[in-house]
């Protein structure tokens, strides 16, 4: 018994010891020869995420046709090397090793940030400079990584959005609400700090449970206190019922919401009289971008009308700063590639302006303030 | 004042759905000593009922008209009683007799076996009601009170009045009173046992779903999940009262309603929890068979 186990687990062993020559062999034939750029593309293209990772592939897949179609960079053309990191620490390592090892020029990609904390490293290690659209979470810029930039903005960003809008409208006294998760109490963390800084006063600092319907109570004392603004920084299933009872309550003041309540269902959910008015403070998606109209229905064209994900955009503005960065350093070696994105000054793209400060984060943050009208979201500014 | 009106109206729409759901756990843990934690799922089905017959029977925005929404209710009491008198017959009555902990188990297995047939139904989203009601009502001392929230507490209100006329003035609430005093007895005095056990769950389980549908349709969203909290609480309120009385089921929810909502209004609302529970087990402590428990204790 014991024996067969172990000619078993030898037959599986030189099995699999084939099968990964042959992936290494293809592979090396499929790389970049002379004339090519080999770009990789790190995404969660398996698993529960993997809607969001294919919607930022093809964003860049596109982005990479656009280049090619006009030219290519430095005389050469961009080639895209896609590894799965399937939303997961483990297979993030194992897929950035891979894209080391197939010599990649630099990497374009990382949505959670769970993933894209180990990948980073896995990157900075080889010296390739990575381009992070999606993930945003404030433990990546605190790496430290030279190779590493984030064209999303951070948690602090959208505080301060919201806190800024508010001080323009005059509103000082400010409650905040968040649902007792991480992520939202982390955002009214930040707007405390952000709102008191611009000259404003927290007036009540509360917490929801998101589990319940009836927040009656906690709006009646809010009620009381005549805010100028709220700020609910809850997901949506909440954010929509505050909304409402809000609304039949009376209460004073503008409502915000963050971007875990940037969804349709909010409307649906406040129902669309209650919910007019209502501001989110988000990263804007293709289709409330000024300027990126040709974006989408390029977009709907190549990919059966199909509408761009929530990350798309940023995706193809990432591929656009990487073709750029190379062309000004006229060159593909890392280190002239890494300096070149690093002195990235005001690069026009879609809805973003893109410079990056000391800790290779956005300089101006590309959160914007939405408001819904007449039942639909609208750029507010 | 007006503050103080508002949070006693808001603390009453929410002890309202907390006594109706109480109910169905006393009935029954009253009558078969059973804790039925499937029974804030009954509430959760119930919601869905009635949102699915809305939405078959085309109510809109404008409501659909008062009668047509007291019909729904009805008729999703109905239907969703029958289901709790099935789930009675199918998962509790062959494990009467067995010990309590097995029925103990199983009601939590017919607890995920509804949350998640549920969520295969209708799906993991939250849905929406297809109604809006009106925001219309009147001020009373300062503080708004809509028709609505009216209407909630009165409907609410009737069906515990008729509740406590069934138990103490009929002949099948007598046989309910008197299974819980003993049910050898009973069966020997040749009272049919299952068919009224089998009655004490449609009742639970439609006064459950009466308290789903209007709260479908007050707060607007529904959701495969949304018995589990409100069930822990209702369940609280029954212990509050005194598990097994009837009007302490009703007592417990007003007042935990009352106790959450003075909570929020006083220490704000990461506290509410605290205070509701550090005030039950206070008065646990100083009256461990609940307000109004007396009974429970003599039937031990």
């Amino acid at each position: 018994m014991k024996k067969w186990g172990s000619v078993i687990v030898a037959a599986m062993l030189t099995l699999t010891l084939t099968v990964a020559g042959c992936a290494n062999q293809g592979s090396s034939t499929g790389g970049a020869d002379a004339s090519e750029i080999l770009v990789g593309v790190i995404l969660p293209v398996t698993g529960n995420n993997a809607t969001d990772g294919k919607d930022m592939q093809n964003a860049i897949e596109m982005a990479v046709k656009k280049i090619n179609d006009s030219g290519g960079v430095v005389g050469k053309k961009l080639k895209v090397e896609v590894a799965d990191d399937g939303c997961d620490p483990q297979m993030a390592t194992t897929a950035a090793n891979k894209l080391v090892s197939q010599n990649v020029v630099a990497v374009v990609g990382g949505y959670c940030s769970g993933a894209t904390l180990p990948s980073s490293g896995v990157f900075k290690n080889a010296n390739i400079p990575m381009i992070v659209p999606a993930a945003n979470s404030a433990k990546l810029p605190a790496q430290g990584y030279d190779t590493l930039f984030l064209i999303n903005g951070l948690t602090p960003d959208q505080a301060q959005t919201a806190a800024d809008y508010m001080a323009a409208n005059q509103a000082k006294k400010v409650v905040l609400i968040h649902d007792n998760s991480a992520y939202a109490k982390d955002l009214a963390d930040f707007a405390k700090a952000s709102v008191e800084k611009s000259g404003g006063t927290v007036i009540a600092y509360e917490a929801i449970n998101p589990e319940e319907k009836d927040f009656s109570a906690l709006v009646t004392k809010i009620k009381g206190l005549q805010p100028d603004a709220t700020y609910f920084t809850g997901y949506y299933a909440a954010g929509g019922l505050m909304v409402k009872q809000f609304k039949q309550k009376g209460v004073s003041g503008l409502f915000f919401a963050g971007d875990g309540s940037f969804s349709e269902d909010v409307i649906k959910i406040a129902g669309a009289d209650n919910a007019e008015g209502l501001l989110i403070t988000a990263t804007p998606t293709a289709e409330f971008i000024e300027g990126a109209e040709a974006f989408t229905s390029d977009y709907k064209q190549t990919y059966n009308n199909l509408a761009p994900g929530p990350f798309s955009a940023l995706s193809y503005n990432a591929v656009n700063l990487l073709a750029d960065a190379i062309g000004r350093a006229n060159s593909t070696d890392r280190d002239a590639i890494k300096k070149a994105i690093k002195e990235t000054k005001d690069f026009k793209a879609l809805g973003q302006t893109i410079s990056f400060n000391a800790q290779n984060t956005l300089d101006n943050s590309n959160f914007a303030v939405l408001k819904v009208t007449g039942g639909k979201f609208t750029l507010a500014k | 004042m007006d503050i103080l009106v508002q949070t006693l109206a808001d603390g009453l729409v929410i002890g309202a759905f907390y006594s109706l759901i109480a109910l169905g756990y006393t009935m029954v843990f009253g009558i078969i000593k059973l804790l039925n934690f499937a029974h804030g799922d009954l509430y959760m089905l119930g919601a869905f009922v009635g949102y699915t017959l809305l939405s078959v029977l085309g109510g809109d925005s404008s409501g659909g008209g008062l009668m047509g929404i007291l019909i729904v209710l009805l008729l999703t009491m109905v239907i969703v009683g029958v289901i709790g008198m099935g789930i009675e017959r199918v998962a509790y009555r062959p494990l009467l007799l067995a010990p309590r902990l097995s029925i103990l188990i199983t009601a939590i297995g017919v607890s995920l076996f509804l949350e998640n047939g549920s969520m295969i139904v209708w799906g993991a989203q939250y849905q929406v009601y297809p109604l809006q009601l009106s925001h219309d009502g009147i001020s009373l001392l300062g503080a708004k009170i809509t028709y609505v929230q009216i209407g909630l507490v009165f409907i609410s209100a009737l069906l515990m009045l008729g509740l406590h006329l069934f138990i103490n003035r009929s002949l099948y609430g007598k046989a309910m009173r008197a299974i819980a005093l003993d049910q050898t007895a009973c069966h020997l005095m040749g009272i049919h046992v299952h068919k009224v056990i089998g009655l004490t769950f449609f009742i639970g389980a439609s006064l459950a779903a009466g308290a789903g549908t209007m709260a479908g349709a007050y707060y607007g969203t529904v959701n495969f999940m949304m018995g589990f909290v409100i069930g822990l609480k209702a369940f609280t309120a029954a212990v509050l009262g005194g598990i097994g009385s009837i009007p302490g089921a009703m007592l417990g929810g007003l007042l935990l309603g009352m106790m959450e909502t003075a909570g929020t209004f006083i220490f704000g609302g990461s506290w509410k929890d605290v205070v509701a529970f550090s005030l039950l087990i206070m008065i646990l402590v100083l009256k461990p068979t609940g307000i109004m428990g007396e009974k429970v204790t003599e039937r031990m």
